[in-house]
């Protein structure tokens, strides 16, 4: 059965396509060449005047495991915020319930409906990957993956501090792949998560953790080295040390440099741009953080933008988030050490135009969107949920995208923080084809998706399209048509028919013989047995459900 | 029939008996009957030696076909407008069943741990804690102490297998157990709990000793000298031991604080916690856990967004016109008692107080069927094996049938 989308204005940057009319035809969940004339077509959209682009991905939303559960079960005010309207509320989608926590069903639903049709767990503590994997299955509509966190578990750092071979710290790199089913890898606060453990209570990049004897920047050089020579395509993520402490920048300056060129994605680098100056000894080093970004052409980076309401944060960074705890609106919060492995912080947040602060990082996100030149090395994100629920990305692409409306939200913040921000002078917006980029060839080139994020033969048939606004934030909050694996699925926004995506993953080869380490590791330290820790195909098909798919760099 | 693995050599299996989720049982089967090999832990035993039972469903307490036991289950649903599925005994996937099955009947949902359950709830709801999981026991803890009970009613194999064993950054030797509670005279071995020093105390002086404890560790000076039978001198010397450790693990079981208000009490003890954090490094232990609790809460909490208990259930409770009891794990363990109809989806062996209108027996997971868990700490969950043969269908697969009809 082949649909045809007629007439599409294609908007597909991974094939150089800049608003090229264009049709595209699809058959069994994939996008297909245009076939030969015999070959009846059983459905065709016209799509005249309309623009066409792949399905968005997300590459940084925390959708699944157990710091957001914990965040949903602390907080029963988030009952309250469905009867939200502005200013209290986020501004969302049409349909938002304005809950930065939504359930699984919900965030399946709000994605697809802005025309999202992947999202990825940035933080899977691997010890806790089966709650991920099971959130995630019970999330609809859309494609979704993760990266598992190392390098705060005390099995690598232990290899590392043995001066383990690197062959030693590969062959457990891919094994935790594998076994947490994850597509990446991730590092939280390098070695800082372990150092709270033993009361460290702030780690600097060439600071030792107090019982390995090494250092973050040891460990970043180790991982990155592991995930480029294992070819993973998905570069190490790195939320770096110091997280949304003031003066931080510096810190995400040295990391930069940590992998020796290797590729390094750094992210939600907003929270991590923080300089000291000014009375209030907090100020933007987004410039810094730009121009150094705009060099080094081995850094990829995700903003992890903030937008003014209630939300909560939900970090593996149980160091920095005990320190943030203080600021906690509601006041509670959640820190968990777990298992040797990672630790845990939730701390909810209520960010404020007329905070100083609050306001500046809002300005801060902006002006590292606005001066990263590349679009193909900075993605569009809130840091789902700790900078904001991900339904308000239509409402960030439109202070993106123009510059009237962004420079009226900015004087709109507090005086003093706008003394201190440069944003009006950055008068740049965002074109379709930039936007395309950075929310799908990027994301997909990112992460690895063989037939993710564009439009191309053989793609995922993931396919959004939407009527050009002056309003931008109308536009890609209510497409016209989503398609997933070929199917119509929303239709002016609504969701007309329920799917259930895959999970992507990928499985580098590695020496089965780790396990002889690993096994009587976890027999004298672990409270599991080591085989329970791994995460089989079967559990994630979940009888027909769910379907993974291997991606392999290169293909 | 389904196919399984069933054999007469050692199995290893997951035992859901209680919220430690030991994976380390080894099981044999002779003759279809199973038998533990080890551990000695009663509970265990108890849940894996459990008899095969009368494989029949019944209507008003006649047997009945499968098929009329499930038509007359859609058909009390389908008449009820206030139900309440109670109980809650499964695990994630018989849950999250139950959770599609209630968004067609919106019933309230109580499991039968609830009382229990909201004691540590509210704490988290209100201040938050600061928490840690069995595996950092294991390895770091150098002091734990025990408030309530020794833990032992409840998880059997706490000592022998995290604190009687060396970790990786701390000696069995030394750790330091305290207790502030009642002692369970088991007579379970453990090295850690024969050294342990015991500071004898009802559960219900424990809101004043957890405050005076807090107020100690604060710095505070205080005029008395006994607080409900305890020393101040000794809670002194215990205040000083918490703030020397490098790691201190304070533990409770929700189930053992059953007076009024116990969550101030469980709040001073996390309390205290975050004063240590300032200083040193110290965590909260909720234990316990049984009857698949942490797996409904959390499944729960995923699925509609919100805690499990977290309504005003009571209201629901007392209203309710058909009652749904679920109860895989326990078959000792019977429904409250109602004027109502009742449906009874459990274990093979359930027992019963009152006769139900519909029962169905559906496969334990862990035992007759596969299936997922939450540990108690939920950071660790962990696949059940169908460890013997049977054709009993999941809760899942009954639920789905009971669906269609609705």
């Amino acid at each position: 059965m082949i649909t045809l989308l007629k007439n599409g204005k294609l908007f597909d940057p991974a094939r150089n396509k800049n608003g090229v009319v264009e049709d595209i035809y699809m058959c069994d969940g994939h996008i297909i060449a245009k076939p030969a004339g015999a070959e009846k077509i059983s459905q065709t959209y016209d799509l005249t005047g309309k623009i066409v682009m792949a399905g968005a991905i997300d590459m940084h939303s925390h959708i699944g495991g157990g710091k957001v559960n914990i965040a949903r079960m602390m907080l029963p005010e988030f009952r309250e915020t469905i009867k939200y309207s502005e200013p209290e509320a986020h501004i969302c989608t049409p349909n938002c319930a304005h809950n930065a926590t939504p359930t699984t069903t919900e965030t399946g639903f709000r994605y697809i409906e802005m025309g999202y049709t992947a999202a990825f767990e940035p933080a899977i503590l691997p010890i806790n990957a089966r709650q991920a994997h099971l959130e995630m299955a019970d999330t609809p509509m859309i494609d979704k993956g993760g990266y598992a966190m190392l390098g705060n578990d005390d099995y690598f750092l232990r290899l590392l501090s043995n001066n383990a071979d690197q062959k030693a710290i590969n062959d457990y790199v891919a094994w935790t792949l594998h076994a947490t089913q994850a597509i990446g890898i991730k590092v939280v606060n390098p070695g800082g998560i372990s150092a709270f453990k033993f009361n460290q209570r702030r780690l600097n990049l060439d600071e030792n953790n107090v019982h390995y004897q090494v250092t973050p920047r040891d460990i970043l050089k180790s991982l990155s080295r592991a995930v480029n020579e294992l070819g993973i395509a998905k570069p190490l993520h790195v939320h770096c040390n110091n997280l949304g402490a003031a003066g931080n920048f510096q810190t995400t300056l040295d990391t930069m440099q940590a992998s020796d060129g290797v590729a390094l994605h750094l992210t939600h680098i907003q929270f991590h741009s923080y300089g000291l100056e000014g009375d209030k000894k907090f100020s933007s080093a987004a410039a810094q953080i730009a121009e150094a970004l705009n060099k080094n052409k081995h850094i990829t980076a995700d903003v992890g933008q903030i937008l003014f309401g209630q939300t909560v944060t939900a970090s593996g960074d149980s160091m920095m988030q005990h320190l943030n705890a203080k600021y906690a609106n509601p006041k509670k919060s959640v820190i968990m050490d777990v298992e040797c492995d990672a630790g845990c912080g939730v701390v909810p947040f209520k960010y404020r135009d007329q905070n100083y602060i609050n306001a500046l990082q809002w300005a801060i996100g902006l002006e590292l969107f606005l001066s990263v030149t590349d679009p193909w090395r900075i993605f569009l994100t809130t840091d789902h949920p700790n900078g904001a629920p991900f339904t308000s990305y239509p409402h960030l692409i439109r202070l993106l995208m123009d510059k009237t409306f962004r420079n009226e939200a900015f004087a709109k913040l507090n005086l003093d923080a706008q003394a201190m921000s440069n944003l009006p002078s950055l008068t740049r917006e965002y074109s379709l084809y930039e936007i395309a980029i950075m929310t799908r060839a990027g994301a997909a080139k990112l992460i690895g998706l063989n037939n993710c994020g564009h439009l191309g033969a053989g793609a995922q048939a993931d396919i959004t399209v939407y009527t050009e606004q002056a309003n931008k934030e109308a536009m890609f909050g209510t497409p016209d048509y989503v398609f997933k694996n070929g199917e119509l699925v929303v239709k002016s926004g609504k969701v007309v028919k329920v799917v259930w995506g895959a999970t992507h993953v990928t499985k580098p080869a590695f020496d089965i013989g780790v396990e002889k380490n690993l096994k009587p590791y976890f027999d004298k330290y672990h409270t599991i047995q080591c085989d329970n820790f791994k995460i089989s195909d079967n559990e994630i098909a979940d009888n027909g459900r769910g379907k993974i798919v291997v991606n392999t760099k290169g293909q | 029939m389904k196919s399984a693995n069933i054999n007469t050599f050692p199995i290893t299996a997951t035992c859901p008996a209680c919220g430690l989720l030991c994976d380390d049982i080894a099981l044999e089967n002779i003759n279809h009957q199973l038998k533990v090999i080890k551990p000695n832990c009663a509970k265990t035993v108890a849940f894996f030696e459990q008899g095969s039972g009368e494989n029949s469903p019944q209507i008003a307490g006649k047997p009945a076909t499968l098929q009329s036991a499930i038509l007359k289950a859609a058909e009390i649903l389908k008449q009820a407008r206030k139900p309440i599925f109670t109980g809650l005994g499964t695990d994630v996937q018989g849950f999250r069943a139950l959770y599609n099955l209630s968004q067609k009947t919106s019933p309230g949902l109580s499991h039968m741990n609830a009382a229990s359950m909201a004691r540590n709830l509210k704490v988290l709801q209100s201040t938050g804690w600061q928490t840690t999981t069995l595996t950092e026991v294991k390895n770091r803890a150098d002091l734990i102490v025990c408030f309530g009970s020794d833990l032992l009613n409840h998880n059997v194999r706490f000592f022998e297998r995290f604190v009687d064993v060396d970790g990786m950054f701390v000696t069995a030797k030394d750790r330091q157990v305290i207790v502030l509670g009642e002692s369970s005279n088991q007579a379970i071995k453990s090295d850690a709990m024969q050294a342990a020093s015991v500071l004898p105390c009802r559960a219900t002086d424990l809101p004043s000793i957890t405050m005076v404890l807090r107020a100690l560790v604060a710095g505070k000076q205080l005029k008395a000298t006994e607080i409900t039978g305890v020393k101040v001198s000794d809670l002194q010397t215990l205040a000083d031991k918490l703030k020397a450790a490098k790691y201190a693990v304070l533990a409770w079981v929700a189930k053992d604080l059953d007076f009024p208000h116990a969550e101030l009490t469980i709040q001073n003890i996390t309390e205290t916690l975050a004063i240590l954090n300032k200083t040193t490094r110290a965590a909260g232990l909720p234990l316990g856990g049984s009857d698949g609790d942490t797996s409904a809460n959390n499944a729960n909490t995923w699925l509609s967004g919100f805690a499990l208990n977290d309504d005003a259930l009571n209201d629901k409770f007392s209203e309710h016109d058909a009652m749904l009891w679920i109860n895989s794990f326990s078959p000792e363990k019977t429904s409250p008692k109602t004027d109502k109809p009742l449906i009874i989806l459990g274990n093979i062996n359930s027992q019963f107080e009152q006769t139900p209108d519909v029962f169905i027996p559906i496969a334990t997971p862990g035992l007759d069927s596969s299936g997922t868990l939450f540990r108690v700490d939920s950071a660790v969950i962990l696949p059940l094996k169908k460890v013997r043969e049977n054709d009993l269908l999941t809760l899942s697969e009954i639920v789905r049938e009971i669906e269609k009809l609705l």
